[in-house]
C-alpha cells in the first residue's frame, strides 16, 4: 500500500503552553546493541496490542535510474515467506490471531503493522523477527509480486489527483528522489520483474537494525516486550549503507505542465512550491503547516470564497508535505468548470500575497493551535493508532520525543513567523504549477 | 466537573420530565467510558429506499443539506467557523435503510459542538445558496467520484442497482444526476418533515460525557415529529434466472470486477454466522489469508486484491473495515475483483468462478476450518477497536434485533460445525445464476471473451508450478454459462445520470 501523509497538517500539532506534554502517553524508547531501536506505549485499551515496525527507507531512497517505486516493491516481497515462515503459514498463524496486517511505504518509510490479541505476542514478534532476518524468496516468486504491485497501479490509475500528484512532483523536482511518488513511474513498475538481483541488494542496505524501529502499544508489559525482542531480534546483523541521495539545487524560475486526461472529469489545479523539510526546532516548517490551514482550510476567507459563496470550486487544500527533507508546499483546487482556471489560479496567488504582505490576526493563529492540539489528542482512541501516529514521527526523527517538541514549536509560532516563511518560499522563482483538464465539455455538475 | 455546571445547567430538572412525555421511550445506544473524547452517532433508520421513485437521490441529499449547510441562525460559515478551533465535523452517511449523522469531539468541546449539532439536524437553514453547493457536490460524487475516477466502487454499486432494479433499492443512494438536478428544496423539506421523526430515530453515545447529557438529547429531539406514516416497503429482489454481465465501457487501463446475487440471509438469521465464516475463509478486504486472494494474487500475481462479501460495503478504496450504519434487510453475496489488466480479464472471471464452484462442491476444508473459526472469534475485536466503531455496532445489534456484535459472533461461531457451514454454503451460494458487472475499455472484445466456448487463457512473467499449470487449463474452459444475448454494454456517460 502506498501511503501518502496529506493529512499530516492535522497531526502536526500545537500546544498553548510549552509545558503540557502533547503525547498523553508514557513510553519507553530503548536501543538494541545491535542498532535495532523499541519503542513500548502502554495503553489502557484492553485486550489488544499494536505493533508497527518501521523501516526508514522509502521511495526518497530510490537513488538509482529506474528504480522509483522499489521501496513500496519492497515493502510487498517482505510477505513472501522464510524457509521457517512460508507465506502460508505465516498467514495461518497471522489468521489463527484474528490480525489485521498490513503494511504501506511513503516518502521516508516502510511501516509493517498487525493489531491482534495480546496472547499472541511472543509468536508475532517472533515471526517477524524471522522475515526481516531471513527473508528467502525466488525469482519466479518476485515476478508475481511484481503483477499485484502492478495492480495496484491500476487500481489507483482511474484517479486523476493520482497522476497530477506524480506529474507535480516530476516537474518540480531536478535531482531529489522526491521527483517519484512512492508508487513509482509506470515504466519503471513495467520494469519492476527484471529486477530481482537490486531486489536482493535492496533488502541487504535497508532491512538492518540500524534502520528499523519496533513501536508495541497496548495491553502490554514492557519488560516482557523487551525480553522478546532481545530474544528474537538481538542477533541482528548491523549493516553498513549509507544512501547518497542528492539535494535538490534552488529552483531557478516558474515552471508549469499540463496534463489532458482521457476521460470526463473535473479540472484540476496544483500550485505547488519547494518549501521546508520537517523540523522540530527551526519553526519554517510549522509555519507553513499553519499557513496552509489559515489560508485554504475550510474555515478561510478563500474556501468561503470559491467553494461556498461563488462556488466555482469543489474541492480546495493545501498542505506541507511533513518529510525528511525539503519537500513541497501544494494547494490544490478542484475547479467546476475549466473556464474558471486562469481566475482561481490567480485568487490563490493572490491569497499568498496576502501572507507575505500583511499579519494575519493573532486570534485566528490561536483558533489553529488549539484546532490541532484536538485534533491530535482525538486521533489517539486506539493503540492502532496511537502505534500508527507514532510510527510516522519515526520515520521522521525515529523517536516520539519529536512529537513534544514540535508541538512547544507550534505553540511559539507567531504571525511574523508566518509572514517570513511565506516570503522566504512561496515565491515565484520557487513556484510550480500543474493543470489536469478531460475531455471538452466533459465534466461534473454545470 | 465544570462541564456540567456551565453546559447543562436545565439537566437536573429534565429527569422529573422524561417519564411524562413520549421521547423518554426514544431509542437509545450508550457506550460511557472515561475517555476524554465522546462519539456521537445519530441515526434515522430511513434512507434511499424512501425516495419517492421519480426522485433517487432525495434522502442523501436531504442528509447532505442537513450535514453540510447552515441553521435557521448561522450561515454555513458560521457553522465551519465554530467548528474549526475544536477540529469537530458532522459527518452524514447515507444507505438505503439508514442514514446516520456522526461526529467525535473532545469532552471539553462537548456542550459547544452539541449545540451545533442539535441546530444543524433540528433547525436548519434551509438556505438556496447551500443547496446549490450541496448538489453540485452529489453530482459530481457521481459523474467524477464514482464514474471518473472509481473503477471497483462503479462496478459495484452497478451491481447493486442491477440486482435491486424494481425494488426500493433499486437505485444507487446519491441518485442520478438528472435526479438531483431537478430537486428543490421544498422535496428536501418534505423528505425531512416525513421521514427525520422521533419513531426512526436512534441516539448513539459513546465515551466520557456527562451522565445527564443524553437526556438532555432526548429532549432536544423530542422536538421532531413522533411518527413516520409511510409503510416500510418490502426488499424482494427477482431472483437471477441465469448468467448475466453489464459491461460499463469506459477509457480505463484495465477491468474492475463485482459478481454476485442476493441471498436471503442477513445479521440475526440462523445462516449468517455461518455464511460470515465462508467470508472469511474466501477472505474479506486486505484479508491476505483468504482462499480468492490467495489463488488470485498471491499464487498468480494477477491485481491487487480479491474479496467476498455478504453485506454492503461501499467505499473499500479507501477503507481497510467495513463502516457501521449500513443496515439492510437484503443483502448480496459479492465477489470483488480488483483491477486486471485486460489481456488476462477473462480468465480472472473464470478462475473467481471456479474458486466459488469448487467451494460449494467441496466445501471449506477440515484443516482450514478451524483456524478460519479462530480468526473470526478474534477478528471481531478488531473491527471494534475504536469507540466510535463499538457504537456503531451496537447501533446494528439493535436495528438487527440481536446482542452486541462481538459476543453474537463469537457465541456462534463457538457452536458451528464444519458440516453446518458447508451446509449453508450449499443452501445459499452457487456458481451459476449470476449477475456480473464489468468495468473495462474495450467492451465488445471483453463481451467476445467472456462468451467465447474457446478456453481463457493466461501468459505469466515467471514460471509456474505445474499443478497451477494443469489448474489454469480446467479454469481456462470454466463455462461462466453466459450467452452474448445476456451481455448489456452500456456507455459510462449514460449510468446513474
Amino acid at each position: 500500500m502506498v501511503w501518502k501523509f496529506l493529512l499530516l497538517a492535522a497531526a502536526a500539532a500545537a500546544v498553548v503552553s510549552a509545558q503540557v506534554k502533547t503525547f498523553p502517553f508514557a513510553y519507553t524508547q530503548q536501543d538494541l546493541p545491535n542498532g535495532l531501536r523499541l519503542v513500548i506505549i502502554p495503553t489502557d485499551s484492553p485486550n489488544l496490542v499494536s505493533i508497527f515496525i518501521v523501516v526508514q527507507t522509502g521511495s526518497r531512497n530510490e537513488v538509482e535510474p529506474g528504480k522509483s517505486g522499489f521501496a513500496h516493491l519492497f515493502e510487498h516481497m517482505m510477505f513472501r515467506g522464510t524457509a521457517k515462515y512460508p507465506p502460508e503459514k505465516y498467514n495461518q498463524i497471522l489468521q489463527r490471531a484474528g490480525a489485521a496486517s498490513n503494511a504501506y511505504t511513503s516518502d521516508d518509510l516502510t511501516a509493517f503493522y498487525t493489531t491482534f490479541s495480546k496472547e499472541d505476542l511472543p509468536q508475532i514478534l517472533a515471526m517477524e523477527a524471522d522475515r526481516f532476518q531471513t527473508l528467502k524468496y525466488t525469482p519466479e516468486v518476485f515476478k508475481t509480486e511484481t503483477g499485484a504491485v502492478l495492480g495496484e497501479y491500476n487500481k489507483n490509475s482511474s484517479d486523476p489527483e493520482e497522476k497530477l500528484d506524480e506529474v507535480l512532483h516530476d516537474t518540480a523536482f531536478d535531482r531529489h528522489t522526491y521527483k517519484h511518488t512512492t508508487m513509482g513511474f509506470l515504466k519503471d513498475v513495467q520494469d519492476m520483474p527484471n529486477q530481482y538481483d537490486y531486489s536482493l541488494k535492496f533488502f541487504d542496505r535497508y532491512y538492518r537494525p540500524e534502520y528499523t524501529t519496533i513501536v508495541v502499544a497496548g495491553d502490554v508489559d514492557p519488560k516482557r516486550v523487551r525480553a522478546l525482542v532481545d530474544q528474537y531480534w538481538g542477533n541482528w546483523k548491523r549493516g553498513s549503507y549509507h544512501p547518497d541521495i542528492p539535494a535538490e539545487p534552488p529552483q531557478q524560475g516558474p515552471r508549469e505542465n499540463h496534463i489532458d486526461w482521457p476521460s470526463p472529469t473535473l479540472p484540476l489545479l496544483a500550485i505547488a512550491f519547494h518549501g521546508p523539510a520537517y523540523s522540530d526546532t527551526d519553526k519554517d516548517w510549522v509555519a507553513l503547516d499553519a499557513l496552509a490551514t489559515l489560508a485554504f482550510s475550510r474555515n478561510s476567507d478563500l474556501y468561503e470564497k470559491l467553494v461556498v459563496r461563488e462556488q466555482k470550486v469543489d474541492q480546495l487544500s493545501a498542505y506541507m508535505s511533513q518529510s525528511v527533507d525539503p519537500n513541497l508546499f501544494e494547494v490544490e483546487a478542484r475547479i467546476k468548470n475549466a473556464g474558471d482556471m486562469a481566475y482561481v489560479r490567480a485568487q490563490i496567488l493572490d491569497t499568498i500575497k496576502k501572507f507575505q504582505d500583511d499579519l494575519v490576526p493573532a486570534e485566528k493563529l490561536d483558533a489553529v493551535k488549539n484546532r490541532e492540539r484536538y485534533a491530535f489528542t482525538m486521533q489517539l482512541d486506539n493503540s492502532q493508532s496511537v502505534a500508527g501516529t507514532v510510527a510516522r514521527y519515526i520515520g521522521l526523527r525515529r523517536t516520539p520525543d519529536t512529537i513534544d517538541k514540535l508541538y512547544a514549536l507550534y505553540s511559539q509560532l507567531t504571525p511574523e513567523d508566518i509572514r517570513a516563511a511565506a516570503r522566504k518560499f512561496l515565491t515565484e522563482n520557487n513556484r510550480t504549477i500543474v493543470t489536469l483538464t478531460g475531455p471538452a465539455a466533459a465534466g461534473g455538475a454545470k | 466537573m465544570k462541564l456540567i455546571a456551565g453546559g447543562f445547567p436545565r439537566l437536573l430538572l429534565l429527569g422529573l420530565l422524561l417519564a411524562a412525555s413520549g421521547w423518554a421511550q426514544m431509542r437509545t445506544v450508550t457506550l460511557p467510558s472515561k475517555s476524554p473524547v465522546v462519539n456521537l452517532r445519530i441515526v434515522f433508520t430511513t434512507g434511499a429506499m424512501m425516495d419517492p421513485p421519480d426522485k433517487p437521490g432525495l434522502a442523501h441529499l436531504t442528509a447532505a443539506m442537513l450535514a453540510g449547510g447552515g441553521t435557521k441562525d448561522l450561515t454555513y460559515k458560521q457553522v465551519v467557523d465554530a467548528m474549526f478551533p475544536m477540529a469537530v465535523s458532522l459527518n452524514s452517511q447515507t444507505d438505503q435503510e439508514m442514514t446516520v449523522f456522526s461526529g467525535t469531539t473532545h469532552v471539553d468541546n462537548l456542550a459547544a459542538y452539541y449545540k451545533l449539532v442539535q441546530s444543524m439536524l433540528l433547525d436548519p437553514g434551509w438556505r438556496e445558496d447551500d443547496f446549490k453547493r450541496v448538489k453540485d457536490e452529489a453530482i459530481n460524487a457521481l459523474r467524477v467520484g464514482l464514474r471518473g475516477n472509481n473503477d471497483e466502487e462503479l462496478a459495484k454499486e452497478v451491481l447493486y442497482a442491477t440486482l435491486y432494479r424494481g425494488t426500493p433499492y433499486g437505485h444507487y443512494s446519491l441518485g442520478t444526476v438528472s435526479a438531483v438536478e431537478k430537486m428543490t428544496l421544498d422535496d428536501l423539506k418534505q423528505f425531512y418533515k416525513q421521514h427525520y421523526t422521533q419513531s426512526n430515530l436512534i441516539l448513539g453515545l459513546a465515551g466520557g460525557y456527562p451522565a445527564a447529557f443524553l437526556d438532555e438529547m432526548k429532549k432536544d429531539f423530542g422536538a421532531l415529529p413522533q411518527k413516520d406514516e409511510s409503510p416500510v416497503p418490502a426488499i424482494k429482489p427477482e431472483p437471477v434466472d441465469h448468467t448475466r454481465a453489464v459491461i460499463v465501457e469506459k477509457n480505463t487501463r484495465s477491468v474492475a470486477y463485482s459478481f454476485g446475487y442476493p441471498i436471503d440471509v442477513k445479521r440475526g438469521d440462523p445462516d449468517y454466522p455461518a455464511l460470515l465464516l465462508m467470508q472469511s475463509y474466501l477472505g474479506p478486504h486486505r484479508m491476505s489469508g483468504g482462499r480468492l486472494f490467495q489463488r488470485i494474487r498471491e499464487i498468480r500475481g494477477i491485481n491487487y486484491g480479491d474479496y467476498a462479501y455478504i453485506e454492503y460495503f461501499p467505499r473499500g478504496m479507501f477503507l481497510m473495515e467495513p463502516s457501521p450504519n449500513l443496515a439492510r434487510r437484503s443483502q448480496i453475496f459479492q465477489i470483488w475483483i480488483r483491477p486486471v489488466e485486460p489481456p488476462q480479464a477473462a480468465f480472472t472471471l473464470r478462475l473467481a468462478f471456479f474458486e466459488l464452484d469448487k467451494l460449494i462442491h467441496n466445501g471449506i476444508p477440515a484443516e482450514d476450518f478451524s483456524r478460519t473459526k479462530e480468526f473470526l472469534s478474534k477478528y471481531v475485536n478488531v473491527l471494534t477497536k475504536t469507540k466510535n466503531a463499538e457504537l456503531g455496532y451496537a447501533i446494528d445489534s439493535l436495528y438487527y434485533g440481536i446482542p452486541d456484535y462481538n459476543s453474537y459472533v463469537k457465541n456462534a461461531i463457538a457452536k458451528l460445525t464444519l458440516e453446518q457451514v458447508n451446509a449453508a454454503i450449499r443452501r445459499h451460494l452457487r456458481a451459476d445464476r449470476i449477475q456480473i458487472v464489468a468495468v473495462a475499455a474495450n467492451a465488445e472484445q471483453l463481451k467476445q471473451q467472456l462468451t467465447s466456448p474457446a478456453p481463457a487463457t493466461i501468459q505469466y512473467n515467471s514460471p509456474k508450478p505445474a499443478d497451477i499449470l494443469a489448474e489454469d487449463k480446467i479454469v481456462g474452459k470454466f463455462d461462466l454459462g453466459l450467452r452474448p444475448a445476456d451481455v448489456q454494454i452500456v456507455p459510462v456517460a449514460s449510468v446513474f445520470e
